[in-house]
């Protein structure tokens, strides 16, 4: 059998068919202002009772930064993110403080004209999706579940939820490691693991397209981590992309020590990785959501439609 | 894919290919070009602006010689009236005459076969010139001052007389006017200031020599015309005739030939370097327009006058000369949009912007690919090591990206510069290089480095590289263009390739690859 029908009979996702058949068709370009700018994202949630990363300051004019770090002079740690950014670029986390010097997380310090320096780059739209001119603000630097804690390092691990027609179908935990410098983005080294909806349970990791046990930097195990407070997480991703109207939406979750599960961001064209650190295809998934799925379904029971869906297609039901 | 995008597709597909066959088999149009050689279409534009007053334009117009057979010459005159008159010697002269009131755009068209077959030297040197040439080409004057000290010491310095091989006295003129006198578009076109300042233009260098020869008895003229090459306008070159042996021969102290023409020069004048002059007009500014043909001119004549109405209305063969050159590499883009969208949707390759590799490419067609990728790529790495340099002076954006522009054009204008002192001939003739494309590449290679590191910078460069080497071919190959300008239609077939791909929702080639370990199940890699 050819590679290509092979992936066709699992049914791997590609990037034509995401884009021809499931974005173009449920998510109206209208709608994306409310997922590519962080902050209305943020407005959107909280007006909805969802938990986000707490914002410390935001700054829109270079005039704005240095009022910023004033402000972010109570803080001993923080990350400063760009509105617009993609794929994790332009966010600097500042992991600790002397005075005016600040450590990255990585190990590098940087003075206080570098940091004004990065603000104001976003502010110019550097690391803008379209380049044009954008915010600059500073969260709350989160810290990571003590569940998580021995598989990630130098950066904040997150459950991405993939909700298609408000219904969950597959999820994963992004795990980074000292090669991806603390970013939780797979094609940057970070470990990605499957997660069994219904369990709540990592199955399966991947690491640089190869399947692993354990954390390359820990050396300990990935497979079979229970995610902490899953249902919330599942909650919020579910309950988030309903408010962005969108119908195909990658959630990133993050489990905080204290504040529980946060929103960090919602993502209108998720990757499609999260198919090999499942080691399944989305296509029959996202069939099966389109049979059932009813318009008039609340939250929860979509959650488990999702669920159940999950479990059939790991059984091979759906195949 | 859907339906409506398969159905659409095919539809404009079959439009564009059921014109083409209606145009190939119906009313035979050639599909492929000749094998012409140095056929070229010319064109002289003029903008002559009047008040009222009587006035007239001339300009010189080619004969057919042993070198070169002119055709197909045709002219407009809007509003004024237009003679030809012949002079003795063969030379013709267009004349617009009559009041010029306003801008009177006038243009000469007409066709030129250039021949590549050497033309052997005269043999019969010792032929006499007869009374009407000695006449009219041997005496002193201002231009030519053969009778000037200067010119007469000069002459028994480097080529004393030898009656029994004028052809290598005048092989010694030329070599000394050629070889110790520079030749600088700045330079005085005086024949004698020339002489004292060892630099002249083109013109000065010419009736230096013209001067030079008949002082050494031979009848000599000046002759002007244009250099045929791969640019849009004709440039204008002037050189030198003597009488020897029954006939003249060209010398040219510019551009270094003795005997006869290159095959890329074309005679419009003989006698006068002047191309187009006027008498009683307020301005006048004119240009040559030069494209090379393709095609035969009897299969020119079926796209210009095609038996149809309807095609010969909307034939391109009818247009000016500019725009049909401009149109000839628009009509070509849409196939590079097509392999762009083959390289990035069927087979899934990233590159650095869009049609970045396109608009590159579309920069280098009239450059060799290895020269065209060496100049581009040291631009390029020039601009990435100053943008290292700058990341330090922590510039905003904006102002960041403007002196990396400044970078690339500096680059550029160096490159140029030393194109010239080696002689590679016009590296950026006629080309606006797209150096914001440049810059913008810059900026994204330098932000990838640092967001996804090193390796995922050069991998992408590297790919975008390869696309714009893919599509680099198709402004080079004169089959496409000849196709895509005769067969215009076929630009909605190539959109209704478009959509086909558009509408393509299976795996890209990438993805195979990307997913392979998912269709193998892991079962290598499982431990």
């Amino acid at each position: 059998m050819s590679l290509a029908s092979r992936l066709r009979a699992i049914g791997v996702l590609g990037m034509n068919r995401r884009n021809g058949v499931y974005t173009s068709r449920w998510n109206r370009r209208a709608h994306y202002p409310s997922v590519d700018d962080k902050l209305e994202t943020k407005r959107l949630l909280r007006d909805a009772g969802i938990a986000t990363a707490p914002v410390l300051a935001v700054a829109r004019t270079y005039s704005e930064v240095r009022g910023m770090l004033r402000e972010l002079d109570a803080y001993a740690s923080f990350v400063i993110k760009p509105a617009h950014g993609a794929m994790g670029n332009g966010i600097l986390v500042v992991s600790e403080r002397d005075g005016d010097w600040f450590r990255r997380t990585g190990g590098q310090w940087i003075d206080r004209r570098a940091l004004a320096y990065h603000s104001q780059s976003i502010i110019s739209g550097a690391y803008a999706l379209g380049g044009q001119p954008d915010v600059a603000f500073a969260e709350e630097r989160l810290s990571v579940h003590p569940d998580l804690r021995a598989i990630s390092t130098e950066g904040v691990p997150d459950v991405r939820v993939v909700v298609y027609r408000g219904v969950p179908v597959m999820s994963m935990t992004r795990l980074p490691t000292h090669r991806s410098r603390g970013r939780a983005n797979l094609h940057q080294g970070a470990v990605g693991a499957g997660i069994e909806l219904d369990s709540g349970v990592t199955n399966f990791a991947v690491c640089d397209g190869r399947a692993v046990d354990v954390h390359p930097d820990t050396q300990q195990a990935v497979l079979a981590r229970a995610i902490p407070d899953f249902e919330r997480v599942l909650e919020i991703a579910v309950r988030a992309s309903d408010q962005t109207r969108l119908g195909y939406v990658g959630a990133d979750v993050v489990v905080d020590e204290d504040h529980g599960p946060l929103v960090l961001e919602l993502n209108a064209r998720p990757g499609l990785a999260i198919q090999i650190a499942n080691r399944a295809g989305l296509v029959p998934r996202l069939e099966e959501v389109d049979r059932r799925v009813r318009p008039e379904m609340h939250w929860p029971e979509r959650i488990a439609l999702g669920r159940e869906i999950a479990r059939r297609a790991r059984g091979g039901a759906l195949q | 894919m859907s339906r409506s995008a398969a159905l659409a597709g095919s539809l404009l597909v079959a439009i564009g290919l059921a014109i083409f066959a209606w145009k190939v088999l119906v009313l035979h149009l050639p599909v492929l070009p000749s094998d012409v050689e140095n056929l070229w279409r010319v064109e002289l534009e003029i903008d002559a602006r009047g008040s009222g007053q009587r006035g007239s334009v001339r300009a010189a117009l080619p004969d057919s010689d042993s070198q070169q057979e002119i055709f197909d010459e045709r002219q407009t005159s809007d509003r004024l009236v237009f003679t030809v008159r012949s002079e003795k010697g063969g030379q013709r002269t267009g004349i617009w005459s009559g009041t010029f009131d306003g801008v009177h755009n006038l243009t000469q068209a007409f066709r030129v076969q250039l021949s590549e077959q050497p033309l052997p030297l005269p043999t019969e040197v010792g032929l006499g010139p007869p009374k009407d040439v000695v006449d009219a080409y041997m005496h002193s004057s201002g231009r030519f001052p053969s009778d000037a000290p200067e010119v007469r010491d000069l002459l028994a310095n480097i080529a004393p007389a030898n009656p029994s091989d004028p052809l290598g006295q005048m092989r010694l003129l030329l070599g000394y006017v050629a070889d110790e006198i520079l030749t600088a578009s700045t330079g005085s076109d005086d024949a004698l200031l020339t002489l004292a300042a060892g630099e002249g233009s083109q013109v000065g260098k010419a009736r230096l020599l013209v001067a030079l020869l008949r002082a050494a008895g031979y009848p000599a003229r000046i002759s002007a015309g244009l250099r045929l090459g791969a640019q849009r306008e004709g440039r204008e070159a002037v050189w030198a005739e003597a009488w020897v042996g029954g006939e003249w021969i060209s010398l040219s102290p510019s551009l270094g030939f003795f005997g006869a023409r290159p095959p890329d020069l074309l005679l419009l004048r003989k006698g006068s370097s002047t191309l187009v002059e006027e008498t009683g007009l307020d301005a006048l500014s004119s240009r040559y327009r030069v494209l090379r043909e393709s095609l035969r001119a009897d299969e020119v004549a079926s796209f210009m006058v095609p038996s149809n109405p309807i095609l010969a209305a909307i034939s391109l063969y009818r247009l000016p000369v500019g725009s049909q050159s401009a149109l000839r590499i628009l009509l070509v883009f849409p196939i590079g949009a097509l392999i762009i969208a083959v390289i990035r949707n069927l087979i899934g390759v990233r590159t650095f912007g869009t049609f970045m590799p396109l608009l590159i490419s579309l920069a280098l067609r009239e450059l060799p690919l290895g020269l065209g990728l060496g100049l581009v790529g040291s631009v390029i790495a020039l601009g990435i090591l100053s943008r290292l340099l700058l990341e330090r002076l922590q510039l905003l954006l904006v102002p960041r990206l403007g002196v990396l522009l400044c970078v690339v054009v500096l680059a550029i204008t160096a490159q140029s510069l030393f194109g010239r002192t080696y002689e590679v001939k016009d590296l950026y003739a006629s080309v606006l290089f797209p150096v914001v494309i440049m810059t913008m590449l810059i900026e994204r290679f330098s932000i990838t480095t640092a967001e996804e590191g090193l390796p995922s910078a050069v991998r992408r460069l590297t790919t975008s590289t390869l696309a714009a080497m893919c599509v680099y071919p198709i402004f080079r190959i004169a089959a496409l263009e000849h196709l895509m300008f005769g067969f215009p239609e076929l630009v909605i077939s190539a959109m209704g390739l478009l959509v086909w791909i558009g509408g393509y929702n299976g795996y890209r080639l990438s993805e195979l690859w990307r997913f392979r370990s998912l269709a193998r199940g892991f079962e290598d890699e499982s431990s």
